[in-house]
């Protein structure tokens, strides 16, 4: 699993870099436009440490976002899985919130919170959260009646069990939530680097875009896409065997 | 009168036809009796108004006993993330833990207490589903094709050794097996379509026990009667 | 055999898509239209370029000229190689940069003579007279820009070292510099200057800005630019687009034309206010054309190579280009 997403970032990113090279030689271009095989090594020798410390500390505000953002989803979506004013409520102000784009919000965020860490992680939390929230909701608000019957006839249905209930039998659905909001953790938190912080990737590549280093750019693309292979292969391995052990 | 349905009109939602017009049934007494008809004709809809799990918009249910009648059916599903001995050691209230045991192994299910439902058979996921509630405290248990997949020896040998075990239980037996239920209700309630007048139609049934012979005349008249009745 | 054809047909298609994406041919058709690609949102760092446009200098000339704004993501550079633009409007160090890196780049006019560029402070925290001044300061640089190196120059030629001085990290917003955690903070002396210097004096502070050519450093800021193969082959349209947009650039910083040019920029720039809009025309003025200065567009080639060395010396190219030779010669 891990490996597959590894060889096939590796696929869709060498595919790139030679459509780029292509494009390049078809038209002669030069290295400012599109850089060439050196110029790519030259940066990977350059920057390629330096990239791999900058993109660990983007993963590391991605992944305390992201397990925020999962804790915000679920809280939100258990107590707005239920029919009532209170779990409408709850559904439409998180939706109102999201309804604000976060690249809007952002500035203000950093202006009252500044461009460290807080910021980051906030901005990559607000990203990720709202599919995730939207998928919880869907699942917590989804009865499995085949099963919840019998707790509800007996009167031992308690929340908890109809959380348990509900996250067992969607357990593949929400690994592949929380995979694939793993992808916008780490865009939020790159998003709100380039924007306003002073560390992590999203900054190594803004630095890199005001100097017109299209090579520095493309080493930091590589580094974002294998990290991000690398932590989704994880994710999806410890969700195939939470589900296992669950199912044991 | 220990059961009764009285003048229960019920349609489903978005439906302009009413499923049941002024309604009226009665079980007066405990013991196996039957709900039977041809599909369609509002069987588990009528448990369901039953047991509280749907409303009708007119009539009263009346039970003479603790709280509502249990409503079990053959679709159920234990939840995956333990085994089936498991669940069952815990919705089994303490003081039927005996009863558990004669249940497991009169339903020959000692051998797969380790497993997961997901692993059973149909006809043990039957079995197993229908055991959980028998260990419960009730006076009334509606049993909705609760052994659909149980092959038909084992159900025989399940129905005597309910009607042994809980003789002062009103039991509802849902089947579309004309034989079984002749065999091993007592009152069979046949339903009929909506255009027939009187919609429910009484049967007396055979009510066999175990040990007993069943007359096969009787039995073949109970069933023609029922078939007639349907 | 309809197969191949169809693969015939779809590498037909894709070879046409790839050599309209890249090779755009559509600007140098025969109704002489070209397009202009600026460097920044148009404001009044590019008076000249749209009081030419509205004034009709352009048609006069025979030209019909898309002005196109530019941002942080547009590089006229790019775009004049990929064909998407004729002309375009880049700062010394991008010029350089390109040229390290073999584009076929040509600087046609230096449209600043003196760098924008400056810090803002206040005079009642802090005294700076010279770079030395900068010792034990925090002071805002934005990494991997221009105003870095020009800072670490100043530094480096005063003798102060790194550790000396706190690099504060600039992004969107002047909070850092309001609440005193940045000491010194960049800003463009002609637009952000203008705008943020009359607010703070309205506030009843005292403000100075710190000129970094006043201490000899001296990087080259926006200039026209056009490619290689362009000034080669259509010598005579590089000619009048030049003409015509020179002479737009003196009418505008021409105080006689000071209602004229202030009208251009405010069709575009309609969030400033007419007093910061006048205001800003004159302190753009000077940077454009000082009295007794050189002509509009004169092409400082000692500043250029002042710009090289300082990219070289801080690593922001890692050979000599020589950029002296794409400087067109008067």
């Amino acid at each position: 699993m891990l490996l597959r997403r590894i060889y096939q970032f590796l696929m869709i990113y060498l595919l790139g870099v030679l459509c780029l090279l292509v494009i390049k030689v078809a038209a002669d271009l030069s290295d400012y436009v599109i850089p060439g095989i050196d110029a790519l090594w030259l940066s990977v020798r350059d920057v390629g440490w330096r990239y791999v410390v900058d993109v660990l500390d983007t993963l590391r505000v991605a992944v305390i976002g992201q397990v925020l953002s999962i804790g915000m989803a679920l809280f939100i979506g258990i107590l707005g899985r239920q029919a009532t004013w209170f779990g409408s409520f709850i559904k439409v102000a998180a939706y109102n919130v999201q309804a604000y784009p976060i690249v809007a919000i952002a500035p203000i965020i950093f202006i009252l919170l500044g461009d460290g860490f807080v910021s980051r992680l906030l901005i990559a939390a607000m990203i990720c959260y709202f599919p995730l929230l939207l998928s919880v909701v869907g699942i917590m608000s989804q009865p499995i009646p085949d099963v919840e019957h019998f707790y509800r006839q007996t009167g031992r249905m308690r929340w908890q069990l109809e959380v348990k209930i509900r996250s067992f039998e969607n357990l593949s659905k929400l690994t592949t939530v929380i995979v694939g909001s793993a992808t916008l953790a780490m865009a939020g938190t790159i998003v709100a680097e380039f924007i306003a912080a002073s560390a992590g990737i999203g900054y190594s590549i803004r630095i890199a875009l005001y100097q017109s280093d299209l090579a520095k750019i493309l080493v930091a693309l590589f580094m974002i896409g294998i990290t991000l292979s690398i932590y989704q292969g994880i994710l999806e391995w410890v969700g195939s065997a939470v589900k296992k052990v669950w199912a044991r | 009168m220990l059961l009764e349905c009285h003048n229960i009109q019920f349609r489903y939602p978005g439906s302009e036809t009413l499923l049941f017009h002024d309604l009226h049934l009665k079980f007066d007494t405990p013991g196996f009796h039957a709900l039977f008809g041809p599909s369609g004709v509002g069987k588990s809809s009528l448990a369901k108004i039953i047991s509280g799990h749907l409303v009708p918009e007119g009539g009263v249910v009346r039970f003479n006993g603790k709280g509502r009648p249990l409503y079990g059916y053959n679709l159920e599903r234990l939840p995956g993330w333990s085994s089936v001995g498991r669940h069952l050691d815990r919705v089994t209230p303490g003081h039927h833990r005996a009863l558990k045991e004669k249940l497991v192994s009169a339903f020959d299910l000692e051998a797969i207490m380790d497993q997961h439902f997901s692993q059973l058979s149909l006809g043990q996921q039957n079995r197993i589903n229908l055991l959980r509630y028998l260990v419960q405290d009730f006076d009334a248990l509606i049993m909705d094709e609760s052994l659909a997949n149980v092959d038909e020896k084992t159900r025989g040998h399940i129905l005597l050794t309910i009607k042994t075990i809980f003789p002062d239980v009103l039991f509802l037996y849902i089947s579309h097996n004309v034989v079984e239920v002749a065999t091993f209700c007592r009152d069979i309630q046949v339903l009929r379509g909506t255009h027939k007048s009187p919609r429910v139609v009484k049967v007396q049934g055979r009510d066999c026990r175990s040990g007993a012979d069943v007359d096969r005349q009787l039995l073949q008249n109970t069933m023609l009667e029922i078939m007639n009745a349907a | 055999m309809g197969i191949l054809t169809g693969r015939k047909v779809l590498m037909a298609l894709l070879c046409i898509g790839l050599w309209l994406t890249v090779v755009d041919i559509g600007p140098l058709s025969a109704d002489q239209a070209v397009s202009y690609r600026l460097k920044w949102l148009i404001n009044m760092s590019t008076v000249g370029d749209v009081y030419a446009e509205a004034q009709g200098l352009f048609a006069s000339e025979g030209l019909t000229v898309a002005l196109k704004p530019g941002g942080p993501e547009r590089d006229a550079i790019r775009e004049l190689e990929l064909g998407h633009a004729d002309f375009g409007v880049a700062s010394a160090d991008q010029v350089i940069h390109a040229l390290a890196k073999g584009s076929p780049v040509v600087v046609l006019a230096q449209l600043f003579q003196a760098n924008p560029l400056q810090w803002i402070y206040f005079k009642d925290r802090v005294q700076i007279d010279t770079p030395a001044d900068f010792k034990g300061k925090t002071v805002g640089v934005t990494f991997g820009k221009n105003d870095e190196i020009i800072m670490r120059t100043l530094l480096a030629r005063a003798g102060v070292p790194e550790s000396g001085v706190r690099l504060y990290s600039v992004r969107l917003d002047y909070t850092p510099f309001f609440s005193g955690r940045a000491d010194l903070w960049p800003v463009y002396i002609n637009s952000q200057g203008v705008e943020i210097g009359q607010r703070l004096e309205a506030a009843g502070e005292r403000i100075a800005f710190f000129n970094p050519e006043a201490h000899g450093v001296r990087f080259v800021a926006n200039s026209v630019v056009t490619s290689e193969r362009l000034k080669s082959e259509r010598p005579e349209l590089v000619e009048r687009f030049l003409r015509a947009l020179l002479a737009g650039w003196q009418s505008a910083v021409d105080p006689a034309n000071t209602e004229t040019a202030l009208a251009a920029v405010r069709q575009y720039d309609r969030d400033t206010t007419l007093e910061v809009l006048r205001a800003q025309l004159e302190a753009t003025r000077p940077l454009i054309q000082s009295p007794g200065g050189p002509a509009v567009g004169y092409i400082d080639i000692a500043a250029w190579e002042q710009t090289e060395a300082m990219m070289r010396q801080y690593g922001q190219i890692d050979r000599a280009v020589d950029v002296g030779r794409r400087l067109r010669k008067p």
